[in-house]
């Protein structure tokens, strides 16, 4: 896009040239024309020539600038790029940016002081008031919620930005799982839940992908799986000739089937369908598949539901290699 | 080491005091103030690495409110780089959730840079986990959640009891490396499960996995009557749905 309004730029300056050009030649031709062709008209044909092309240079000035302005009007570029989405996306996330930091920086002072008491309780034989430790435990409960949320919303907005080019690097899918598993380890136990996580391979390898998508799919995963878990939450990593998988598997009651066919649609959460209140966004899952499809990805579900006493759920994401 | 503008807040002397825990003795880059912050920082870090030389850098991203030193923290990493390839360096910031532009820094990087980002809300324990993979090595002596030790060198497992290390004589040979291969990977990442085939070399007979699974129920007979309790199937050495086992430190 950029190398067409740079072509465009150019042309523009050619004609403005040819429109000097044409001016100063209409005006010489008045002094100078008569020398070649004094009987032809009594204007000197350069002069009509100098004006056509004066003219037209003028006319195609005029007409880049008109379809510029109606394109930008319909969301449209000369060449078709979606540029009033782009300038909105561009903006959004230049705001995004701004109050991430701002967002950011009063929970990051709220979960230190909250470590700093839980330390200080340690260390002094921690006989606090249930409530207290309650507080703690939520503010450090709500702490991988906060995270996923702020990366949720920069997602988003990246995903109404027009289609880029595939961004794919060299990264490890078992580091990935790894950083993860390490996040909502913590919380996961305090919840009375483990966590686990492997590969088939033990030794992954690399592979080429977008490792940020991969990262925000997974989290949005396992975020899903850790409050739906019973007891276990699994994370498997394994690969063949042509794509590698990570499946989320979790030992929590499964997923109705009625429900199956909504659980990727934006904003949809259980008690929507039951026209309830929700509890939350409904966006995890819907990220997680959307951003799996523009990674040649795809991810698709399995699950058992209680009382059968196999009941679980897994979800699959499948990325080419 | 720590380069952070704000080494005295309480974030990052939550994160120094885990780092203490850990063994690990911390140096924090204080310049003193004057004009232009970040490269103040920037030659305090690059003078204090000369100096002290440190096994790893905990690095803030952003230096004070100037616009210029937004993501001056992103020019150090690669000034330390040049300078101290190898040197691993965990990117502390605010800003690791905008994965285009951690995607960036890394690609513009080696593949093998030892770098990594974490966000500044993450707990004082995942930036440990980070650190711990940074360096890449297992330490020699493995301390299992405050109540076990494992010696690789000496091959000994000791329990702890008050001030006191115990040794648990009856782990040595195949039951120690059992042990060392659980207490090394969950050095490297807590939630992760050692296969059977990565374990069942340490078995013997015609039947691998029962053998494994009795030397496996030795292991915690042995370290649960040091400490004087029982370890049932969901404590110490799990079995996650017959794959493999997972380690988990008894609790204090």
């Amino acid at each position: 896009m950029a190398n067409r309004q740079r072509l465009l730029k150019l042309a523009r300056i050619a004609c403005g040239i040819v429109v000097l050009l044409g001016v100063i030649v209409m005006l010489a031709s008045f002094r100078f024309g008569v020398l070649f062709s004094e009987k032809l008209w009594g204007v000197e044909p350069l002069a009509y020539l100098a004006g056509v092309v004066t003219m037209a240079a003028l006319g195609f000035i005029w007409g880049t600038y008109v379809l510029q302005s109606r394109a930008t009007q319909h969301g449209y570029h000369l060449n078709g790029f979606d540029s009033s989405l782009e300038n909105w996306t561009k903006l959004t996330k230049q705001y995004f940016e701004l109050y991430h930091h701002d967002l950011g920086r009063p929970l990051t002072r709220i979960l230190a002081k909250e470590r700093e008491l839980r330390a200080v309780l340690a260390r002094t034989g921690g006989n606090a008031d249930p409530g207290v430790s309650e507080l703690l435990d939520e503010i450090e409960r709500q702490a991988p919620n906060f995270r996923l949320m702020l990366a949720n919303i920069q997602v988003l907005v990246e995903l109404e930005a027009p289609r880029k080019p595939d961004d794919v690097h060299p990264v490890e899918p078992a580091q990935v799982v790894r950083r993860i598993v390490d996040r909502y380890a913590g919380v996961v136990a305090e919840a009375g839940k483990e966590i686990t996580w492997w590969s088939e391979p033990s030794e992954f390898g690399m592979v080429y992908s977008d490792p940020s998508a991969i990262e925000h799919i997974i989290t949005n995963l396992i975020d899903n799986a850790s409050k739906y878990a019973t007891e276990h939450i699994e994370v498997r990593l394994t690969k063949d000739e042509s794509h590698f998988y990570i499946r989320v598997w979790d030992d929590g009651p499964g997923i109705a089937p009625h429900h199956v066919p909504h659980i990727f649609d934006r904003g949809w959460t259980p008690e929507v369908s039951r026209r309830d209140e929700k509890t939350s966004s409904g966006l995890g899952l819907f990220i997680a598949r959307t951003l799996a499809a523009r990674n040649g990805g795809d991810i698709t579900v399995e699950s058992v539901t209680a009382p059968d006493p196999d009941h679980h759920t897994a979800f699959v994401a499948s990325f080419s290699l | 080491m720590i380069v952070d503008d704000e080494w005295k807040s309480s974030i990052v002397s939550s994160v120094r005091k885990r780092l203490d825990q850990e063994g690990w003795k911390t140096h924090v880059v204080a310049p003193d103030g004057g004009l232009s912050i970040g490269e103040e920082f920037q030659a305090a870090a690059l003078y204090t690495i000369e100096e002290v030389r440190p096994d790893g850098v905990i690095l803030d991203v952003r230096f004070g409110e100037q616009m210029d030193d937004r993501f001056k923290g992103l020019s150090i990493l690669r000034k330390i780089l040049e300078r101290f390839p190898g040197l691993p360096v965990l990117m502390y910031t605010q800003y690791a959730q905008g994965p285009e532009r951690e995607t960036a820094v890394r690609g513009s990087l080696n593949w093998d840079a030892p770098v990594d980002f974490i966000d500044k809300l993450a707990s004082p324990e995942e930036v440990v986990l980070r650190m711990r993979r940074l360096f890449g090595s297992t330490p020699e002596i493995i301390s299992i959640g405050g109540r076990l030790s494992l010696d690789a060198r000496a091959k000994i497992v000791y329990v702890v009891i008050g001030d006191e290390l115990r040794p648990v004589e009856d782990i040595i040979g195949m039951k120690f490396e059992i042990l060392r291969e659980l207490a090394a990977t969950w050095y490297r990442s807590p939630g992760e499960l050692v296969q059977f085939s990565r374990l069942e070399r340490y078995s013997e007979g015609e039947d691998a996995r029962a053998s494994l699974r009795v030397r496996i129920r030795e292991i915690k007979d042995a370290i649960g009557n040091a400490l004087g309790v029982h370890f049932g199937a969901s404590d110490l050495i799990i079995n996650v749905r017959d794959r493999g086992y997972r380690l988990i430190p008894p609790k204090s």
